[in-house]
């Protein structure tokens, strides 16, 4: 009768869904393997409980104290991503016209061979390797896409710093010589400068913001919009875009006149303090709070608690600083802040990371004769359109080159403008590993005109992303689940090494960028062309050292090899995911007797000596941002805690938590346009244009809009959110930080009308 | 009338006939195209599932399926209370429709069948448990046994009314199961609305209010629903010897409504002064929101004022009692269905962005019945045309005359 | 009658809205996407104020495991029921889907599991609890808004949370006696 009852039901019999396709291997049992996500930057441990040979969940490692046993939505939802019916199982090559999405499906094989071949005659046509571009972003696996670049040769590689990072590290590293964390755990006073840890996480201080705060901290947020972290933050300023720098002037101004610096720290540790001390008396919190709107007096109470906690006080460096053209010297004021007050390498303070100590290959690739250096810094001159004009960028920035340039990292707006302009020489086909440029660098219709320059596109993606979609070649990678890849040390106040193992078989018999640098490097050893610039011996020895040495072994002698300095550390690492030589923050290292900090004068840097050599403000001057004329709002960035970027909307787990983006435009500002929340709304820049629903609130301030990261998407393979929302690349101007080369996306501004 | 001789071969012998003079073959043909739309919409049901082919929803778990049942059982229990007032308390107008009454009534409680079984998930495994691990505490339990009940009082009533000549010995029976259907059936109905008001998060459905309205208004209706098929079968020409019946009938009606007019002032008013929360909500829901044109036209104008002026206005004419029977019926659907619908509108948790609530402007829960659900219904309806008007096409349904 | 009582203490003011425990709970017990199909929940309450004085909660919830349990009473086949720990569940296999419970739960913590061809809500992750593992959402929160244990226990650190602090319950008039208790 049960079997019978069970059946005879109003009910549907099957629900299916890719979370519920079998397992493709057969295998029965239940077992929980160490690996760490990669569903954002951060990395978290975790442990995979697999059953059945299909991932079931996806559980917080507490040993992994970088993540202090979290797993956040994203991380939960990568369970799906094996799984997901839209991601890619085989090699597509391009039938139709580029964007038609009509595909032929091909072999790991022949993909590779074509991949190399491809190489091969862009070589040989333009007797320059460099004439390939090879763009991609931050992933254990990218150290295996850096193989095949440079058994390439190409210098033209642009990664993701200068459209996230790149003016943040430049504008610490210019005081303190290198790029530190916060020590979120112990800090009892913390300035943050639109870091949105609640919702864009990045471990450990998103956790450490709430669950571990030592009693009586205070937190002061500082950012234009009402989000999750200001909630949470014990004051929140809404400051008006692009005068932050004016309220950490000011900030010092009070502690230098007030005599809260701490003397023997400036003294011992500093150079350029009587600079510093002159430079500031202009920046009174009076004259600030009218750049700024923040209150003269909520100055003087920050300043004074900022130093009264010192050194446990904190000017939070931030991340995703890609904000206005002048951000590196706001990022360096905050440097300052924290070197006058001592905050420096000691708890509750700014201290520099710390790694756990790996092993590196030291591999030699030949050189080639045919690679002409970079394009973004062998173009110069053509700065001037990617700054505003403005009382900025009219003094005290760069208008011909980027000063410091990451070699490796390039910019990426610099970068696309040069090959638009094919000055000084061409680049006609790109190589894209793990990177969705399309939508992550501003200006999309750009991008696009880029992408018409170029003769052959391919993209190692896990799905059909828009940088996918407009190549011509797609070469899927295994996801993180699916492949192991090499030991990385996250270093920072509580350093760990950490790397990835499959905790299922890949699912459609995908390959990792391993396997993919492996096969196509071996195809391009078949090609003569290829080698005909580089000396023979160095050619012999890269075969033998690198390819067969290296990329012909099975991973796992990489990872054994890392971790070879360290007795059963490979094992460690296979049982709890996680390596590390101590549980306990080390403080003091650059306080010791004798240390040299890595700038010009071997000191914290207040007055940086580089910089005045270059032309620059050595010390960080206030000049008003542009402001939008009446009518105009800026366009400001930022993301929620339910996705990451443009690479997690088509997850179902995270598309029912968020299915469209909206557009958050203040509510008095909203009664003036006659827009009620829910209405459909055209954003308009000089760029271009995006429809959207709007989400009316008093949570912005009233000069500004915004909207997420990661929808209104080209796409059709992502169906979830094609067409849903509104792209930010699209109306996006692409200025520049000229310091640092980053992107300046909060420089945008844009009239909201009713669609 | 039917010979002693025919008789003694089989006690329902004489029972299948061809009347003629009947003209509910156009009912029954409609009751077989609806009943087929129902039978199609159920099979397409049960390939599909639930939860793809009906509106109800987390929010509004119960809609229109629960209406129709409630519709239909309720109908059915009205109409054995009247034949109870005939057979047990010696009303004797009304045991002079007493198989049309008992016929009635069983096939309209089967029709209200077809709406459970098509809203219940799993029937069968319903009828497994209930017995294997039944919850005594739970009313629903109480529905299923009272109903049964009920259906198994009709059975035997309908073996004693085709009696074409009942003993004394059957008198008696029927007096005592006229009172249990009555009994039982008031019972089942009161005991419906206290499924309802069982329920802890649902306010508007409380207290004594629904159990003692569906008892009424079941009553009402079937006096109503007794009206209109005596006007059909009788093509709007009732034979004057059931003219006391109408007019009891009527009189039973009216006096239906008027309790019906008092529940409702006092049971809104109550509501109204309510805290703003549940019940104030479901009111409001009612008398302005976006139940408010089935409440003032459906529930208000057809099942109140509309049939009561009829009934008031008709002075004995009873064509007239069978257009207010028939409008009361309609109205009574959407009394219904808003009764049930109206007191799951009020939100339990408020439709904040993450609460996954889904609410319209005005915060209230939304629902608005699927085809599928409307199809089912056609079921329902379908059934008890068929199977009444047939019985009427070929049966005897007249209650033959006996002291 | 076993002497544990199972609960849970929430200190809301910590969440931040990540939805981590949501997405948690849907794979640890199967649960589909789906926009009705979730044992969990994160509302984000209105704002209060205007700008710039503003104040924002968010308040995480599930099924409250009532001591007065609306749904199990109203239950025909006794498919709802509690566990001598409090623990309300569902046997699937009684379930007739009669919705009696999702119309009785004043939290709205029910839907209907075609999954399962019955009713579902939060289990309290009752298979974890025999494996001496916590609930997959107090586990994988960041910062650890719930803690879960026996609160008849004075060693459990879900009973001296409750000690310490102040708490409430949610739609404390219903008079359910919900076993999830907010830190005021
Ligand atoms: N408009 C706008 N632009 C931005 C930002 C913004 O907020 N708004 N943010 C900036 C910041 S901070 C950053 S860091 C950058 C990030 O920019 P990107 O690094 O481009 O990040 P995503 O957009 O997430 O694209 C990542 C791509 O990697 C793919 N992927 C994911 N996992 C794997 C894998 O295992 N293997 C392979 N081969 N591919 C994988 C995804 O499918 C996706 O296509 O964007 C920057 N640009
Ligand atoms: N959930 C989630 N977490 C993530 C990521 C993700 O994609 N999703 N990405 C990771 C990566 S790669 C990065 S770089 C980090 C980025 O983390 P964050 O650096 O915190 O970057 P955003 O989310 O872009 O937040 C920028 C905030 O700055 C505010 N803002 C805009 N203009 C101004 C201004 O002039 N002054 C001030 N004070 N504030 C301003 C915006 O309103 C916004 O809230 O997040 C990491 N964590
Ligand atoms: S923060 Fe979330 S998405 Fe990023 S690594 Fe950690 S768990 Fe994964
Ligand atoms: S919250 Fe709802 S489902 Fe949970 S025990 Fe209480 S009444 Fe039952
Ligand atoms: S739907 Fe299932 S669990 Fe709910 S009351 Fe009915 S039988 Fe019980
Ligand atoms: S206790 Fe388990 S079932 Fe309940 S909400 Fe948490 S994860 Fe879901
Ligand atoms: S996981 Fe924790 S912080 Fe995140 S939404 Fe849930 S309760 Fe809040
Ligand atoms: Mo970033």
């Amino acid at each position: 009768a049960g079997v019978f009852a069970a059946n005879l039901t109003t009910f549907k019999a099957v629900a299916s869904s890719g979370h519920d396709a079998p397992a493709p291997t057969g295998e029965k049992g239940e077992k929980h393997i160490a690996s760490s996500c990669e569903m954002c930057v951060n990395k978290c441990g975790f442990f995979a409980h697999v059953v059945d040979g299909k991932i079931k969940k996806l559980n917080p490692n507490p040993k992994f104290f970088k993540s202090r046993a979290m797993l956040c939505a994203r991380g939960n939802a990568g369970a799906e991503e094996p799984y997901n019916h839209e991601r890619l199982t085989t090699p597509l090559v391009r039938v139709g016209e580029r964007g038609e999405g009509k595909w032929k499906k091909i072999s790991y094989e022949e993909a590779f061979k074509m991949l190399a071949e491809k190489l091969a005659e862009h070589k040989v046509k333009n007797q320059n390797r460099s004439s390939v571009l090879f763009a991609s972003s931050e992933g254990f696996q990218e150290h295996m896409f850096h193989y095949l670049v440079q058994s390439y040769g190409s210098l033209n590689t642009v990664r993701h710093p200068t459209l996230c990072l790149s003016s943040v590290i430049q504008g610490w590293s210019s005081v303190f010589g290198v790029f530190p964390d916060a020590d979120m755990h112990n800090a009892m006073f913390a300035i943050m400068f639109g870091s949105n840890r609640a919702e864009a996480i990045v471990t450990p201080d998103s956790i450490d913001i709430q669950k571990n705060r030592p009693k009586g901290q205070q937190i002061v947020y500082l950012d234009p919009r009402y989000t999750a972290t200001a909630a949470k933050a014990d004051k929140w300023y809404p400051v008006k875009p692009g005068t932050d720098l004016a309220f950490v002037l000011a900030l010092i101004n009070v502690i230098i006149s007030e005599n809260l610096h701490d003397e023997a720290f400036v003294n011992e540790y500093t150079h350029g303090f009587e600079e510093l001390k002159a430079h500031v008396k202009q920046y009174t919190p009076e004259w600030a709070e009218n750049e700024c709107e923040i209150p003269a007096s909520e100055i003087y109470w920050t300043a004074r608690e900022f130093a009264k906690y010192a050194p446990r006080s904190i000017a939070y460096p931030g991340r995703r600083t890609s904000w206005y053209v002048n951000d590196v010297y706001f990022r360096r004021a905050c440097a300052i802040l924290s070197a006058i007050c001592g905050c420096w390498d000691t708890e509750g303070g700014i201290c520099p990371k710390s790694p756990v100590p790996i092993k590196k290959y030291d591999v030699l690739f030949p050189y080639y004769e045919q690679a002409e250096s970079r394009i973004d810094v062998a173009s110069y001159g053509a700065f001037a359109n990617n700054l505003p004009d403005d009382e900025r960028s009219s003094s005290g920035l760069p208008k011909d080159s980027c000063t410091y340039l990451s070699e490796k990292d390039g910019s990426w707006t610099r970068l696309r403008d040069a090959v638009l302009r094919e000055d000084p020489y061409k680049v006609d086909a790109m190589v894209i590993y793990k990177q969705n440029f399309i939508e992550a660098v501003p200006n999309r219709k750009k991008t696009m005109q880029m992408i018409d320059k170029m003769e052959f596109i391919c993209a190692i993606d896990i799905q059909m992303t828009e940088a996918a979609y407009y190549a011509d070649l797609v070469i899927p990678e295994s996801t993180y689940l699916e492949r192991w890849d090499v030991v990385h040390s996250l270093s920072g106040i509580w350093p760990i090494a950490t790397f990835r193992q499959a905790v299922v078989e890949p699912v459609f018999k995908t390959k990792s960028m391993f396997d993919i640098a492996q096969g196509v490097v071996n195809e391009m050893v078949k090609i003569p062309e290829l080698w005909d610039d580089a000396d023979e011996f160095e050619v012999d020895d890269f075969k033998d050292e690198i390819v067969d040495g290296i990329l012909n072994k099975p991973i796992q002698d990489y990872i054994k090899y890392q971790l070879s300095g360290h007795p059963g550390a490979y094992e460690q690492m296979l049982k709890e995911g996680v390596f590390y030589l101590s549980d306990k923050p080390t403080y003091g290292n650059t306080r010791k007797p004798g240390y040299r900090f890595k700038t010009r004068t071997g000191k914290i840097e207040l007055l940086n000596v580089k910089y005045v050599a270059e032309g620059l403000d050595g010390l960080p001057t206030y000049r008003a941002p542009r402001q939008p004329e009446p009518g105009k709002y800026r366009f400001i960035l930022g993301r929620h805690a339910w996705n990451t970027h443009t690479g997690t909307q088509n997850n179902g787990f995270l598309w029912e938590i968020q299915k469209e983006n909206t557009l958050w435009l203040n509510s008095a500002e909203a009664k003036k346009l006659n827009i009620v929340d829910g209405d459909r709304v055209k954003v308009t820049s000089s760029v271009g244009e995006q429809e959207l629903a709007a989400y009316v609130t008093e949570k912005i301030r009233p000069d500004c809009v915004f909207y997420a990261h990661g929808f209104g998407r080209l796409s059709p393979q992502l169906s979830h959110v094609y067409n849903k929302g509104a792209s930010q690349a699209e109306i996006l101007e692409d200025y520049i930080e000229p310091i640092s080369g980053n992107a300046a996306l909060h420089e945008t501004f844009v009239t909201i009308t009713k669609a | 009338m039917s010979s002693h001789a025919e008789a003694k071969k089989s006690p329902l012998a004489g029972l299948i006939t061809y009347n003629k003079d009947i003209p509910v073959m156009p009912l029954i043909l409609l009751g077989l195209v609806l009943a087929g739309i129902g039978a199609v919409t159920a099979l397409i049901v049960f390939i599909n599932g639930h939860e793809e082919m009906y509106a109800v929803n987390r929010e509004v778990p119960w809609g229109l399926l629960i209406g129709t049942y409630a519709y239909f059982v309720i109908t059915s229990t009205g109409l054995a209370f009247i034949g109870g007032l005939g057979h047990a308390f010696g009303f004797e107008s009304f045991n002079k429709i007493s198989r049309r009454i008992v016929v009635l009534a069983t096939f309209v409680l089967l029709a209200g069948f077809t709406q459970i079984l098509m809203e219940i998930g799993h029937p069968i495994r319903m009828i497994i448990y209930m017995m294997l691990s039944p919850n005594l505490a739970a009313p629903i339990l109480w529905m299923g046994v009272f109903y049964s009940i009920e259906l198994v009082i009709l059975a035997l009533e309908l073996v004693i009314v085709f009696k074409a000549h009942p003993t004394a010995k059957d008198h008696k029976m029927a007096g005592i199961l006229g009172f249990l259907a009555l009994v039982v059936g008031t019972l089942a109905t009161s005991n419906l609305g206290f499924v309802f008001g069982s329920l802890n998060a649902r306010p508007w459905f409380h207290g004594i209010y629904f159990s003692t309205f569906l008892v009424i208004s079941g009553i009402t209706a079937g006096a109503g629903l007794l009206m209109l098929v005596h006007n059909i079968v009788y093509k709007f020409n009732i034979p004057s010897e059931l003219n006391g019946a109408m007019k009891s009938l009527s009189k039973l009606m009216s006096g239906g409504i008027g309790m019906m007019i008092f529940l409702y002032l006092w049971k809104i008013l109550t509501s109204l002064f309510n805290s703003p929360d549940g019940a104030y909500q479901s009111v409001m829901a009612l008398i302005s929101g976006p139940l408010a044109p089935h409440f003032w036209i459906g529930e208000i104008g057809l099942a109140i004022i509309v049939p009561l002026a009829l009934l008031l206005l008709a002075k004995g004419n009873t064509k007239v009692y069978g257009l207010a029977g028939l409008v009361f019926m309609v109205g009574l659907f959407f009394t219904r269905v808003n009764f049930i619908v109206a007191g799951q509108l009020p939100v339990m948790r408020a439709a904040n962005p993450g609460a996954r609530v889904h609410a319209d402007a005005s915060g209230l829960a939304v629902y608005s019945p699927s085809a599928a659900e409307w199809g089912i219904f056609l079921l329902g309806i379908g059934t008890a045309l068929v199977l009444y008007f047939a019985a009427e096409k070929f049966m005897d349904l007249k209650t033959p005359e006996h002291d | 009658m076993s002497e544990k009582k199972l609960g849970i203490v929430l200190d809301a003011k910590k969440c931040l809205n990540c939805k981590a425990c949501t997405v948690a709970c849907k794979f640890e017990n199967g649960v589909e996407v789906g926009d009705e199909l979730y044992r969990i929940w994160v509302a984000e309450l209105p704002v209060q104020g205007t700008y710039p004085n503003l104040s924002m909660e968010f308040e995480p919830s599930q099924c409250q495991h009532c001591e007065n349990t609306p749904c199990a009473t109203v239950c025909p086949t006794s498919a709802t029921y509690r566990t001598d720990e409090g623990v309300v569940l569902i046997d699937y296999k009684r379930c007739i889907i009669c919705k009696a419970c999702m119309t009785a739960c004043p939290y709205d913590a029910r839907f209907v599991s075609e999954k399962h061809h019955a009713i579902e809500k939060c289990t309290f992750c009752y298979h974890r609890l025999a494996e001496g593992r916590e609930p997959a959402c107090v586990e994988t929160c960041p910062t650890k808004v719930r803690v879960f244990g026996d609160l008849n226990d004075p060693e459990s650190e879900a009973a001296k949370l409750k000690g310490k602090n102040a708490t409430y319950q949610l739609k404390a008039d219903r008079n359910t006696k919900p076993r999830l208790f907010y830190i005021k």
